[in-house]
């Protein structure tokens, strides 16, 4: 999975032995203090909620930069969502040796069509997010496309200007 | 703040579209729909995909599973390579309207709902019942 967006462009290989975790490493360019490092990380299912026609989800996630132990994060992001509807959201604490920082976002989104297996899917959102090394929210539409193994989710705005992420499943 | 606007308006379009187009398609796909007949009990299924699933298939044990939180195909795609990882799975089609996995598998695979549920759920989703016929 590849990440861009003002603060910073990151890739994160991640593998899930099972449904409840997963692991991997993510490398990151920070634009915003101008430095590269990676992160070991790990998420966590805390709930799953399974209905015949939803999907809600409750997951921990940590981070942590093995060369450099105080910078780490740790977090908790969540979904819930239909074939129609998602609303999403997420929050994020980030440590390091100069500034730390949290990160909290919400996403709401609805499918315009409901594709069958195999077809091109697509989520149109809207997404609002305030980082707290900026001032203020920022909310911008994001559109979600996915078919197969492949997904791509591009948001923009002036504030923030591109956020994209790129998927691809083994 | 506009765009915001405008994207509200094209979503509140899309699903009064939608809706439009669901109570009119209705009538057309009720004919496939809810008439898939499994040991004489109705099945809940699409019944054109499933005359396709079943095109070229001979010999075989179908299984028909229903599975709950199965509503994203992304998210689906691992049941999908779960079960191709079994030789003896022939076939497999993924229903997301109906929340169905069908199953080929040949006749000689001893099929048990038990292994079924395990790697269902192995990708985060949970197989409630199965049916399974012989074609």
């Amino acid at each position: 999975m590849s990440h861009s967006d003002i603060y910073k462009d990151s890739v994160y290989f991640h593998y899930s032995p099972s449904f409840k975790y997963s692991v991997g490493l993510e490398i990151a360019k920070d634009d915003y203090f101008d430095d590269e490092y990676s992160f070991f990380r790990f998420t966590y299912l805390l709930n799953r909620k399974n209905t015949q026609n939803s999907q809600s989800n409750l997951y921990f996630q940590l981070g942590l930069d093995p060369e450099n132990f105080d910078r780490h994060f740790y977090g908790l992001h969540g979904d819930w969502e239909t074939r129609r509807w998602f609303v999403g959201f997420g929050y994020k604490e980030s440590f390091n040796d100069i500034e730390d920082f949290s990160e909290k976002y919400l996403q709401f989104g609805i499918a315009p069509y409901l594709g069958k297996y195999g077809d091109l899917h697509t989520w149109l959102m809207i997404k609002t997010k305030k980082n707290s090394l900026g001032d203020s929210w920022s909310t911008y539409p994001v559109i979600k496309f996915f078919k197969g193994d492949f997904l791509i989710e591009l948001g923009y705005n002036n504030k923030t200007r591109t956020d994209a992420h790129l998927m691809y499943r083994f | 703040m506009r765009l915001i606007y405008l994207i509200l308006m094209f979503m509140a379009s899309v699903i009064f579209a939608e809706k439009n187009h669901d109570s009119h398609e209705h009538h057309g796909h009720a004919v496939h729909q809810n008439d898939v007949y499994v040991d004489g009990n109705k099945f809940k299924l699409d019944k054109k995909r499933f005359d396709e699933f079943k095109k070229n298939l001979k010999d075989v044990q179908v299984a028909i599973i229903n599975v709950q939180g199965m509503v994203c195909d992304f998210c689906a795609r691992g049941i999908e390579k779960a079960f191709l990882k079994d030789t003896k799975v022939k076939k497999i089609d993924v229903d997301l309207e109906n929340g169905k996995v069908v199953i080929a598998y040949s006749l000689n695979k001893k099929i048990e709902f038990k292994e079924i549920k395990e790697k269902i759920l192995m990708n985060g989703q949970n197989a409630t019942d199965y049916k399974l016929m012989k074609i």
